[in-house]
Order: C-alpha cells, then sequence, then structure tokens
C-alpha cells in the first residue's frame, strides 16, 4: 500500500521540471541552450526553517524518506542512467516529424512512374544530374533494368523497434524491388548489388523533383560500397536522416546460395580473362554473400527484435545505454562497426538464453552485456541466435573458417559481425572489461567514466600510427597474394588487405602491445549528383597500440635458437634485420636489436618495428607511415649528440643524491643524529621539466669571492648558466638540548649547517657554503641544498603565551610554510618516486605537463606540486582509460582533465599510496559540499590532507583557473586535430606558443641575460657562452660555483612585491623572454587618500577631496629602472587601456 | 595626472587636503616620469619612545622601492641633518620585541613601496621639507651618488649574501649566549614572583597541590579546553537519555528531520546535475 503511494508521489515531484524541458526544448535550439552559462547553479547547504523540519510528518512521507535514506548509494548510478536516457530519448514533437515526413515520404515513392526496360550497363535513361552510387568495377555485367514502383515501403531498424537515440537520428526506410526488376540469377557477378544501385538511382532521380525533401545524399551501409543508400532530409531542418534501403522482396533468392563457402563472383568475369578454372574451384565470396543477404532480412529482423522487446519492459532502454557506450568509444559507426543493430540482437541473444532475465532494468540489461562482451569470445566461440536452423543453414565452424568473428542472426544464414575485424573485436572485449572493473569501484565517478567520457583513438591508444596513401595498399594486396579477398570485397583493396596488415603487426608486436586498436573507415556520404568517391579517397586508417610498459621499449627482440624450426619462420617474419647472436646464457638465437640509447628513442622501437614490417611484407614506404607517439616529447628534449627527453639525467641526478644522503647517514662528529634525509625536489622524483645538467664551471668567465673563492657573475658577461639548487630535507634527532623558542632554533640550525659543512669538507672534500638557513653543497657537478629541520618547530612557532599568561596555540602563516617546506614536500616527493617507479612514463607526462604551463604563463598559478599531484590522479584513477602507457597520451588527457573537470562542484581526490577507503570518498565529498565557498576553487584532496587542499591554497584563482580551463580546451582541440591530421602545416608547438595579445604590457627581456634561454620552446637565434666548459665533470672539490641566480626570477619577485596590488605578472620560466603584465580589473579606479593606501599612487584634488589613481607613467618607468640591464624594451599597449 | 594641475604654478608647495605636502621625486636627471613623496610631520596621540621625535619627524609616504635607508637620509639631507630614517612597509608604531637579530637572521624584507619616517637633527630641517616647491623634484641617482637597480645590484646582492662559517658562528654563539643569559634570568624573575606570592597582604600562605611550581590551574589552552571536556563528560554521564516519553519524542523527531534534510540535499544534488546538463553524454 504505501510503496504505490510513494510511486504515485514521485511523477507528481517530477512533473514540473520536466514541463519545463520540454517548453526549452521547443523553444531554443540545443546549442543556445549549451552555451548559456551555469555558473550561477552552485550547490549550496540546504536550509530548511524549523517548521519545516519539525512538522508532522505523514505515512507516506515517512517510508518516502526511508527509502530514499537505503537506497541513494546505491541508486545515484540508476537515477543518474535514468537522466542520461530522458536526454537521448526522441521527443515528441521529433517523432511527429519523423512520422510526417516518412508519410510524404511513402507517397511519394509509390508513385514512382516505370521505365522502358535496358540494359544494365546502359545508364542513359538516368537523365539530369542523378549519378549511379557504385564504383562500376568492371565495368559491363549482363542483365536487364528498368524503373516499376516499389512493391512495398516499409519502416526497419531502430525507429520501429523504438530504440532510436539522439544524436544522429537515422530512420531506416525500406522499399521492396519489385520482383519483375530482378531475375533469381542475378545474384552472380554484382548484378544484384547494381540492379539495386540502378533503383536508387532512379528513386533519387525522381525525388529530386518534389519539393518536400531537402538536400539528397548517397551513402553506403556500414562502408560497405555494394550496399549503397539514399540519405533523405526535410527541407527546413536537418535533425533527423531517412536513410532509404533498396530491398528484394522477402524469400526472393535461396539463403543457401549464400552459403560462406559458396563462390557468386567469377574470377573470369571479375579479372576479364580467360581462365580454365571449373566452378568448383572458384575462390568462395562469403563477404559478398553476407552484404546480399544482409538485404534479404531486414523485416525478419524487425520482426524478431519486435517480439523480444515486447517481453522485455527495459529493452529499448538497455539498447539506447549501450549505444551511449559504444558510441563514447568509437565503435558504433564505420566499417565493422558493432552498432546499434548488434547491440540490440546481443541484448536479444542474452534474453532468449536466459542469461538475463525480461523484468530486469535497463542498469542491469547494460551490465550484463557489457559482462557478457568481457568474457565470450566471439572470434573463437561464435554465438548464434537460430533457434532450429534448416538444414541448409551452415554450421558455425564454416562460419569461423570465413569470418573473424561470428555472430549468426535467427535466420541461421547471416553472421552479423562479417565485417568485423578481430581487432575491433578484442577491442569492444577490453572496453568491456575495464568498464566491469571500475564499474564497482566507489572511488571512481562510475556513470561519468562509463557513459559520459568520450575516448577517442588519440587519447586513448598510447601510440597512434597512420597510413596516409591508402593508394598504396592496393600494391600491398599484390605482394600479400589477394586476389580473392578482393574480389570478395568487390575491390575494396583497404577492407581486403586490413585483416592481414592487423595479423601481421600482431605478429611483430607481440608481447609489447596490450591490444592493436585500428579506426572503423567511416561511412562515405556524398551529393547525388557527384560520382561515388573512389576507395582511395577514404581518410587515412589510423592504428592504436595500448603498449605494455615493462616490455614495449625493449629493444631486443630474441627469437628460437638457431636450430629450431621456427628460426626460419622467424626469419621470414624479420628478413634482413633477424641475426645470429650469442647471449650470455651462452645461448645462440636468432634476434633482432633495434637502435635506441636514451629513453626517448627506445620508446619508439613500435616504430621501428611497425615501418619495418610494412615496409618488408606489404611494401608500404616509411613515408606513408606517420607515427604519432612522441610528436610532443620535442618540446622536452636536450642533450647534442644522443636526443634525450631527460630521463637519463633525472637518473643521475638521483644516483648522486642517493650518495650525498648515504654520506650524510654515516658523517661522525655531529653533536645530534640524523634521523631522516628526504628529497624535496621535482628533480628527485624525476619531474623536473629540464633536470639539472651535471656541470663543468669555466672559471675565467666569473669574478671571485675574495675569501671563501666562491665564483660571483661578472658585470658586464652574459648571465651565467642558472644551477638549481637541489633541496633536500635533513631532520635532527629530536633532543632535550633543543631550545623552545623560534629564534634560538633558527640558531642551532645555523650552527648546524655550519658543522654538516665542514665535516662533509673534511671527510669528502665537497665545496660547501653554509647560510643561515640552509647549506649548498657542491658535488658531481650539481648543487644540493641541505635544509636542517627540527621536528617541533612548527609547534614551536604556532604557541604563544598571551596576556593572562596562558599558552595558546594558533596556526599561523610561518608554521604552514615551514610544515609545508620540511613535512609534505619531502613526502609528496618520494611518494610520487614511488609512482615513477610504477609507471615508467609519469615524470616524462609531468614535465610535458609543466612545460606547457610554464609555456602558457601560468606556472605561478598551478604550481609544480599541483601540476604533478593533477597527473599523479591521471595514473592512479585513468578510468575509462588504462594508465597512460607514452608522454604524449598522458599530455593529452591532462589537458582533459583541467579543461573538462567540474572544478566547481567536485573535489578531486587524488589516492596517492591507495590510503583512501570508500568512506574516506564520501566524507571528504561531503566536507567539500558544506563548505565549498570557503575552500579553494582548485580543490586536490590526498590522504594527507583531505579537508585543506592545501597546494592549491593559494594559486589559482578563480579567473586564472577560468583562464587555464579555457587554454586547456583550445590545446586540446587544436593538438589533436595536429596530430590526427597529417595535412595541417603548423608544427605541434604551436600549442606552446601563449596568445600574447589579451595583455596591457609586454616587458621584453635581454636575452643576453636570461640564463635559460636554451629551453625556450623555440630554439633561440643567438646563444651566449655561459660560463660553462665541456668535459667530465669532478666529483668533489673546486670553486663554488654560482647557484640559483637568475635575474628573471630577482625581477618578477621585485615587480610582484612593489606592483603586486595593480597587476599581474607572468612569464615563462622555461626561457621566456617576454614579462606579461596585466593590469587587475580595478587598478584604475580612484580611491579616497589612505595612508596605506598610495604606493605608487599621484592625488587627485577636487575642492576637499582627495583620491588617488595610479601613478602609471612612472611605474611604467619603474619596469625599466627596476630591471636595469635584463629589460630591453617596455612595451606598452595603451590601445587597450585609458590611464 | 592631477597635479600637473598645481604644478604650473612655479615656486610652490603643492600642499594636498590632509596636510601632506606633495615631494616629486625622480629617479635620475633625465627620467621622464615621477613619483610624489607625501610628506607631514609624524604626529601621534599618545607620545612613545624617544626615537620618533614628535617636533623633529617626518612621515614620509610612497618610497619607491629602489630607495633604500641611506639614499632617503642622502635625499633628505638637502633640508638639514639628518639623525636618523626609518623605512617600514605599512604605517604604524615602531615595536622591535626580542633581541636584536644580525642582518643574516632577520626574515626577509618586502621589496615593495615604504613608509619613512625622517628624524631630522632640527625641527626647522621639517619646516624646509615641507615647503619645499613642487616643482623642484627630488633626484634619487645622481653622478655623485649612483644608485644600483637591475642586475648591477643582484649581483651584488649575491656577492654580499656570502658569508664566513667563521663569523657565522660568532653569530650564533654570541646570541645563543646571550639566550641562555634572558632564560636564566627568566627563570629567577619566576622564582621570584613565586617567592612573592607565597604571603599574602594578611599573612594567609595559599597552599596548592605539590611544590615548586606545580601549578593547579591548567597553564595552557589545551590543558584547559581539555579540563572542559572532561567536566562535560561528567554531567553526560549523568544525564538520562530517552527514558522519559518526551526525550523519545525529540530524537524521534530530530531523525525524521535529519532525514529530510538529508532528502532534501539529495534532490537538489539531482537538479543542480541536471541544470547543468550534466547529463548530455555528447
Amino acid at each position: 500500500m504505501k510503496k504505490k503511494a510513494t510511486v504515485a508521489e514521485e511523477p507528481v515531484e517530477m512533473a514540473p521540471s520536466e514541463e519545463e524541458e520540454e517548453e526549452e526544448d521547443s523553444e531554443a535550439p540545443v546549442k543556445a541552450k549549451r552555451s548559456k552559462p551555469d555558473e550561477e547553479v552552485v550547490y549550496q547547504p540546504v536550509k530548511l526553517s524549523r517548521s519545516d523540519l519539525y512538522r508532522p510528518p505523514t505515512a507516506e512521507e515517512l517510508s518516502q524518506l526511508k527509502e530514499t535514506e537505503s537506497l541513494f548509494h546505491c541508486s545515484l548510478l540508476k537515477m543518474q542512467m535514468e537522466e542520461l536516457l530522458r536526454e537521448v530519448a526522441l521527443s515528441e514533437h521529433r517523432r511527429q516529424q519523423i512520422d510526417s515526413f516518412t508519410q510524404t515520404v511513402t507517397e511519394l515513392l509509390q508513385a514512382v512512374p516505370d521505365s522502358p526496360e535496358v540494359e544494365v550497363s546502359d545508364l542513359s535513361w538516368l537523365s539530369g544530374a542523378v549519378k549511379i552510387p557504385f564504383l562500376l568495377m568492371p565495368k559491363v555485367t549482363k542483365g536487364k533494368f528498368h524503373m516499376a514502383p516499389p512493391a512495398s515501403v516499409d519502416l526497419i531498424g531502430s525507429y520501429p523497434l523504438g530504440t532510436c537515440t539522439k544524436p544522429r537520428i537515422v530512420v531506416d526506410l525500406a522499399v521492396t524491388i519489385p520482383a519483375d526488376v530482378l531475375h533469381p540469377k542475378d545474384i552472380l557477378n554484382q548484378r544484384y548489388p547494381r540492379k539495386r544501385a540502378l533503383y536508387l538511382a532512379g528513386l533519387a532521380q525522381y525525388l529530386a523533383s518534389s519539393s518536400d525533401i531537402g538536400a539528397m545524399r548517397y551513402s553506403c551501409l556500414h562502408g560497405n560500397r555494394l550496399r549503397p543508400v539514399l540519405l533523405l532530409t526535410p527541407p527546413d531542418s536537418s535533425s533527423f536522416t531517412v536513410r532509404v534501403h533498396a530491398c528484394p522482396p522477402p524469400g526472393f533468392f535461396k539463403p543457401s546460395r549464400f552459403h560462406p563457402q559458396r563462390n557468386n563472383i567469377r574470377t573470369e568475369w571479375y579479372t576479364g580473362l580467360q581462365t580454365s578454372q571449373s566452378d568448383s574451384s572458384e575462390p568462395p565470396t562469403p563477404h559478398y554473400n553476407s552484404s546480399v543477404l544482409g538485404d534479404l532480412l531486414p523485416r525478419a529482423h524487425l520482426q524478431f527484435l519486435s517480439a523480444v522487446s515486447s517481453q522485455c519492459s527495459a529493452f529499448a532502454k538497455g539498447v539506447a545505454l549501450l549505444k551511449v557506450w559504444l558510441r563514447q568509444r568509437e565503435l558504433d559507426q564505420g566499417t565493422g562497426c558493432f552498432n546499434g543493430f548488434l547491440a540490440s540482437m546481443l541484448l536479444a541473444y542474452l534474453l532468449t538464453t536466459h542469461r538475463i532475465s525480461n523484468t530486469m532494468t535497463a542498469y542491469q540489461l547494460l551490465r550484463n552485456s557489457l559482462n557478457f562482451l568481457a568474457s565470450a569470445d566471439l572470434t573463437v566461440n561464435g554465438i548464434s541466435l537460430a533457434k532450429d536452423p534448416d538444414s541448409t543453414a551452415p554450421p558455425l565452424a564454416e562460419f569461423h573458417s570465413a569470418f573473424q568473428v561470428v555472430f549468426v542472426d535467427p535466420s541461421g544464414h547471416l553472421n552479423m559481425c562479417a565485417d568485423m575485424t578481430a581487432c575491433t573485436y578484442k577491442q569492444l572485449q577490453h572496453e568491456a572489461s575495464v568498464s566491469m572493473q571500475f564499474w564497482d569501484n566507489p572511488s571512481v565517478d562510475g556513470f561519468h567514466s562509463l557513459l559520459m567520457t568520450p575516448k577517442p583513438m588519440i587519447r586513448t591508444s598510447d601510440h597512434v600510427f597512420q597510413l596516409c596513401e591508402l593508394v598504396k595498399l592496393q600494391s600491398s594486396c599484390k605482394k600479400l597474394n589477394l586476389l580473392s579477398e578482393l574480389m570478395d570485397h568487390s575491390g575494396n583493396y583497404v577492407h581486403a588487405a586490413l585483416p592481414f596488415i592487423l595479423s601481421l603487426l600482431q605478429q611483430g608486436l607481440g608481447q609489447r602491445v596490450h591490444l592493436l586498436t585500428h579506426s572503423l573507415s567511416p561511412d562515405p556520404e556524398w551529393s547525388v549528383e557527384s560520382e561515388a568517391p573512389k576507395h582511395k579517397a577514404q581518410p587515412p586508417l589510423a592504428f592504436g597500440l595500448l603498449l605494455r610498459q615493462e616490455l614495449a621499449a625493449s629493444v631486443l627482440e630474441r627469437g628460437p635458437p638457431a636450430d629450431s624450426p621456427k628460426a626460419a619462420e622467424f626469419r621470414q617474419l624479420w628478413g634482413s634485420r633477424s641475426e645470429l647472436r650469442r647471449f650470455q646464457d651462452s645461448a645462440i638465437t636468432e634476434a633482432v636489436l633495434w637502435d635506441g640509447e636514451s629513453m626517448c628513442q627506445k620508446r619508439l622501437v613500435p616504430k621501428q618495428i611497425v615501418t619495418h614490417l610494412l615496409r618488408l611484407h606489404a611494401d608500404i614506404p616509411e613515408s606513408c607511415v606517420r607515427y604519432v607517439g612522441a610528436m610532443v616529447d620535442d618540446v622536452i628534449k636536450t642533450g647534442s649528440e644522443v636526443p634525450s627527453t631527460g630521463e637519463e639525467v633525472s637518473l643521475l641526478v638521483v644516483q648522486a643524491y642517493d650518495d650525498l644522503s648515504r654520506k650524510l647517514w654515516k658523517l661522525e662528529g655531529l653533536p645530534l643524529s640524523i634521523t631522516a634525509v628526504q628529497g624535496a625536489h621535482p628533480a628527485l622524483r624525476y619531474t623536473q621539466v629540464f633536470p639539472p645538467q651535471p656541470l663543468k664551471m669555466d672559471y675565467s668567465f666569473f669574478d671571485k669571492e675574495k675569501t671563501s673563492r666562491s665564483l660571483v657573475p661578472k658585470e658586464g658577461k652574459p648571465c651565467p648558466t642558472y644551477i638549481t639548487p637541489i633541496t633536500m630535507i635533513c631532520h635532527m634527532e629530536g633532543s632535550g638540548k633543543w631550545p623552545h623558542d623560534r629564534l634560538a632554533i633558527r640558531h642551532i640550525r645555523a650552527a648546524f649547517h655550519i658543522n654538516l659543512g665542514e665535516l662533509l669538507k673534511k671527510q669528502h672534500n665537497y665545496t660547501c657554503r653554509p647560510c643561515p638557513t640552509h647549506l649548498d653543497v657542491w658535488k658531481d657537478g650539481l648543487a644540493f641544498r641541505i635544509q636542517v629541520a627540527y621536528h617541533r618547530e612548527p609547534q614551536v612557532l604556532r604557541e604563544s603565551v598571551n596576556a593572562e599568561g596562558l599558552l595558546v596555540v594558533r596556526d599561523n602563516e610561518e608554521a604552514q610554510a615551514l610544515e609545508m617546506a620540511t613535512i609534505h614536500k619531502p613526502l609528496l616527493t618520494s611518494t610520487l618516486h614511488g609512482l615513477q617507479q610504477e609507471h615508467p612514463c609519469f615524470g616524462s607526462v609531468c614535465r610535458l605537463v609543466k612545460r606547457w604551463l610554464g609555456a602558457q604563463l601560468f606556472s605561478a598559478d598551478i604550481t609544480e606540486d599541483t601540476a604533478d599531484l593533477l597527473v599523479a590522479s591521471l595514473f592512479l584513477q585513468p578510468a575509462p582509460f588504462t594508465s597512460p602507457g607514452s608522454p604524449q597520451v598522458g599530455f593529452l588527457r591532462f589537458l582533459h582533465l583541467l579543461s573538462s573537470f567540474d572544478w566547481r562542484n567536485n573535489p578531486l581526490i587524488v589516492n596517492l599510496n591507495n590510503q583512501l577507503t570508500a568512506t574516506d570518498y564520501t566524507e571528504i565529498k561531503n566536507d567539500f559540499m558544506a563548505s565549498r565557498e570557503s575552500l579553494p576553487v582548485m580543490f586536490i584532496a590526498t590522504p594527507k590532507d583531505k579537508k585543506l587542499s592545501m597546494w592549491t591554497k593559494r594559486a589559482p584563482s578563480v579567473q586564472m583557473l577560468q583562464r587555464a580551463v579555457m587554454v586547456a580546451a583550445e590545446s586540446l582541440k587544436i593538438l589533436e586535430r595536429q596530430l590526427m591530421d597529417g595535412s595541417q602545416t603548423q608544427d605541434v608547438r604551436v600549442v606552446m606558443r601563449p596568445p600574447l595579445d589579451a595583455y596591457d604590457v609586454l616587458i621584453h627581456l635581454n636575452p643576453k641575460q636570461v640564463p635559460l634561454l636554451g629551453q625556450a620552446v623555440d630554439c633561440p637565434a643567438v646563444t651566449f657562452s655561459r660560463g660553462v666548459k665541456t668535459g667530465s665533470v669532478a666529483q668533489s672539490g673546486g670553486a663554488l660555483p654560482v647557484i640559483d641566480y637568475n635575474p628573471v626570477t630577482l625581477y618578477l619577485a621585485e615587480l610582484r612585491e612593489a606592483f603586486g596590488d595593480l597587476a599581474l605578472f607572468s612569464c615563462d620560466p622555461y626561457g621566456g623572454t617576454v614579462i606579461a603584465v596585466l593590469w587587475k580589473p580595478k587598478a584604475f579606479v580612484s580611491m579616497p587618500f589612505k595612508t596605506s593606501q598610495v604606493s605608487a599612487r599621484s592625488v587627485e584634488v577636487t575642492g576637499e577631496e582627495v583620491n588617488t589613481v595610479p601613478n602609471v607613467e612612472a611605474i611604467l618607468e619603474d619596469f625599466q629602472v627596476m630591471g636595469k640591464g635584463l629589460v630591453k624594451s617596455v612595451e606598452a599597449r595603451t590601445e587597450k587601456w585609458m590611464v | 595626472m592631477a597635479p600637473s594641475k598645481k604644478r604650473h604654478a612655479s615656486d610652490q608647495t603643492c600642499v594636498i587636503p590632509g596636510g601632506f605636502t606633495v615631494l616629486p621625486l625622480q629617479f635620475s636627471a633625465d627620467s621622464a616620469a615621477q613619483h610624489d613623496l607625501y610628506v607631514k610631520e609624524h604626529k601621534v596621540r599618545a607620545a612613545t619612545g624617544s626615537h620618533r621625535p614628535l617636533d623633529r619627524t617626518l612621515f614620509v609616504l610612497n618610497v619607491p622601492p629602489y630607495c633604500s635607508q641611506a639614499t632617503v637620509r642622502e635625499l633628505f639631507s638637502r633640508f638639514g641633518g639628518v639623525q636618523s630614517v626609518e623605512l617600514r612597509d605599512h604605517p604604524g608604531s615602531f615595536q622591535e620585541s626580542g633581541p636584536e637579530l644580525t642582518e643574516f637572521f632577520k626574515p626577509a624584507e618586502k621589496k615593495g613601496f615604504k613608509v619613512g619616517y625622517v628624524v631630522f637633527q632640527s625641527a626647522s630641517s621639517l619646516a624646509a621639507a615641507k615647503s619645499h616647491p613642487h616643482d623642484v623634484p627630488l633626484v634619487v641617482c645622481t653622478e655623485g651618488r649612483p644608485v644600483r637597480t637591475g642586475v648591477q645590484k643582484w649581483i651584488q646582492q649575491y656577492a654580499e649574501s656570502f658569508i664566513q662559517p667563521e663569523e657565522l658562528q660568532r653569530m650564533v654563539d654570541s646570541f645563543l649566549e646571550d639566550y641562555d643569559k634572558r632564560k636564566v634570568e627568566a627563570e629567577e624573575r619566576q622564582k621570584k614572583e613565586a617567592e612573592q606570592q607565597e604571603e599574602d597582604d594578611e599573612g594567609w600562605v595559599k597552599v596548592t597541590r605539590g611544590h615548586n611550581g606545580a601549578k593547579a590551574r591548567p597553564h595552557s589552552e589545551a590543558a584547559n579546553r581539555r579540563t572542559l571536556q572532561k567536566e562535560i563528560r561528567k554531567k553526560k554521564r549523568k544525564e538520562l537519555i530517552n527514558f522519559y516519553t518526551w526525550q523519545h519524542k525529540n530524537t524521534q523527531k530530530e531523525h525524521i528531520a535529519e532525514l529530510r534534510k538529508k532528502f532534501e540535499e539529495d534532490k537538489q544534488r539531482i537538479a543542480l546535475l541536471r541544470a547543468q546538463r550534466k547529463f548530455r553524454p555528447y
């Protein structure tokens, strides 16, 4: 009783919102709605008045409340799916439009006039501009043809079944060709397909004169050129398309003629050569057969599916969800796709085999079908919908021998997955199993990953390569000896060669890849007035590799022993690259050794394999292979002889650090012992954009400091090379001897710095420079900065005694900064160091990301630590992807994360070391919701920091985050286009060049004084000597070089301190020669004169009122004065702002 | 650029309402633009220490970042002998707590615009400064008195940041010696105070638990809170929960209110997502 009441009440609740939506739908076009700023909608803690909260409850309300309480968490996903279904379902209004249009079309089609009978090859009756949608190759075939009104016109496919979804609404209309146009023998030699094409052309010619129909286009079903279709749209809107199929009358051809082993295209006819082959030795044409057979069955399929769906109430919704899932993974369109029809058939299969029951909800249908896809392998064990096939139906084994993937329709004759490659099915299977993995993971936003995140190939696969000139595949067909396949695919050499190329690559890449995927060539569309496009007009074929991290970069391909029978096979595969090698375990085996010294070269070993195999076996020259694996990596490339992206140098730095920390541990003669030595620098977790290189100094380039013999930059010379101090924290044992006073602790620390320096000098001969705050150590050509820390110091900083003598503990910035430097940063460094060990390309992704942030002038807003955390989240929570396997794909996903994450309403939770549990997640989310307004705009929670988001506390601001999001979205768009489109003329560095026209003042710097000039995105025109010698680096000793001296950062710091409240200053820290200045929006507002607010302002007196405005002329001159020697010019773009 | 209105009147002092005199200042003789210093005699209600004598101290606003203490002293010495110059980030009273620190141990100074207190040797200089004509700007960097900025300055800073370990050690030692001395003094003072408290006016002695400085009253905030919580817990233990009918009813009411609130929250969450079109898959 109660339950019913609840159900009855709910619609009442929902009704107003629904109505609202409908209204919106009909009023405004979709786009306008989307652009509507949804900034105002923000979650706010619910405030209910006392009377609302405490009024006496009714029985219904009580039960409803209880239900929500117990169901909410588990059913949130369900509710979200319901909402999604509402978004993709067709509105009533749209349905009416479709119905009336199909009605019109049907009536028009019924009235097609007859035409006299002609030869099939005679196209003269096609007057007008309409062309035949068929590649006539070979030109002639036998048979007679005439136009006649269709025997019937019916709706088929998803629309009548109710599984049609937005967007790309396609309504299928089957037009039955009258029996007298066809001949039972027409299945031979493309006669029937040609007649069908002619019939469509005839329809098109007739419809062209009608004003009820808008632009007409041809296309072909799933990219199969034998099955052209006519696309019709209403003249006013193009929100849906009617697809006209021409079909033979049901039962016109005998299904047994289309057995996969039968031949229906004669070699003699196809090649035009007289051969002595008898009928029986002709090669089978399974693909041709299934394409003709497919035309015969759509009505039967519709009947079958309607029968199934009428029993299962959630059938249509389940199919819709599955279609959304497939579409996000780019599996639902193109040749050999897993389209909506197959999705319906799959559900029907699961229902008829009782793997799912009729009473299940859409949510359960989706889950079960994904579960089935993940576990069943249709490439080996095909499935069949045929209950009791007649005796002529071929057995599954025959299907398997002819096709790669087998899913037989209810008639038992047709393989519905005829065009699908095994790779596509494997991809489907992979996607399904990944989805199943994160579905139940409470830490992943399942709904979002499952159904809302698009997975384009460039962002999914670690490496991508394209075959550009598809014409070349013709010669591969020749090389691979694929005449019968060509015949079967009626000359479509791309489809004929693809399976062979895929298996070749699969064999060659072997263990290096998890998954090899390829793009599904999209259905071509062309106007009815132009000729059918050639096969080579297809866009390039793209292949994606999902790499296996541990093996992908190995330079050695070890084969079988020389005397084993498999050796010949190995040699055949690799050709001349295969050589006999003797290994350390004294085995002599065949092996292939690829080139590659540095990590960035090794990452491209798959490229070498791909190009080598394609050239050797498929006659595809290297110039046709466009390998998009590491194009973006160029921007972090350094090194002269061996190009390197810095992995090797990073390793060197870490080794030097390890050595130093070991030596610190072993130092003798310290008054207190060391309890921990921790690295606190990005270079020590492999994420420094340009890791510090070991250097040897040229002493003559510098001045000398008199007493300590340290080097000092010389005036007049170019700025010396910048030496990064690599920070490390050295924790000292706690002891009663430590004073309980902040100043005294500071002095004791200084004493420790002196002491450590002396000992390091004495015991290891390192050049040291103690300061009150740190100790610089020059070792192996690297500068280490050691800071001594005392674990109770933050506590001491927080304590103070108030007037009443009470000891008060108050948090303050000083203490926080100290904790950040001595506790949190080292911890983050060691955690991320661990992550790098697990995922070898983590560091490179971080470095690419930070290079981009620097180039786009966001370094000050999204700090290094924040960027590293963001990247870490990509690796820790890759759903719906897998962890990035190349720097490039990681970078693309970072851009996507930054631009698409809902920063306003969601915390980004980075589950470092997997320490957070499901309850922690809800706790973090609830805390976040409760105090959203007071939290940083970019909220990142980690296991050690669940409530405050300490890394993003200071920056970015709302405006800067907004800008970063915008720039990231734009960069992603441009970069993906650049990577996937070989015809782009610009290089990929274009995303690293910031738009400077938004800034008000540009301060151009003198390149001579910019020490990191060599790291600039675009290589500088001039280089300067910066006091560095080549040659081997001394391990210890030598004069202390100039450490941490960078005029640009010094200048920026001074500018920010002096004018920080008036303007924003940004500069690319990696060799940028421009400082971009943006006045703050409120900078020029005049303010009343106050002694605390007159910095850099001039007064305006009106009567007794005194106001102040910024003294811009003087400020611009100050820019010059403060940066004397560094500033080349100050470009004030006064046209943008008025003083 | 309002002051330009006044600038045409030559040989005149520019005084703005509020009593500040405007002194133009430019970096070098050939600079095109000027900053304005706003000066006024130092005035505070409560006369404090002797380092800012009211009649001889000039309060200077808007001192540009490239003017060091020495530069300001030089600039104002044209009005008469300068006794001391003090530059600060904000106007305010002088407060230096704790022991004297050497420059190396001081926290880094901000390099923005400053507020200055210039103490002249005689009061007449103050008047001279205040009546300085508006069209004669003060010049910071002259040939006789070059002021380093930019690269030159940074190189100098870098060179000056070196400190000999021995010297540093000496600083540390002297500070710590001083610190120890202060600590001993403070302890003695405390002891004396404690002794004084022992006997009050009428000869009563307060008896406390323990001896030798052990206190009955909590002396830190944390301890304070702990005691308070202990009290609350004690009270709670004695309280009866869900004993009387009205108590039972109240808990039930609270529970329903809680559920209602949660329901509303969930509804809002979904409504919010819908409003943001978060369900549109493409």
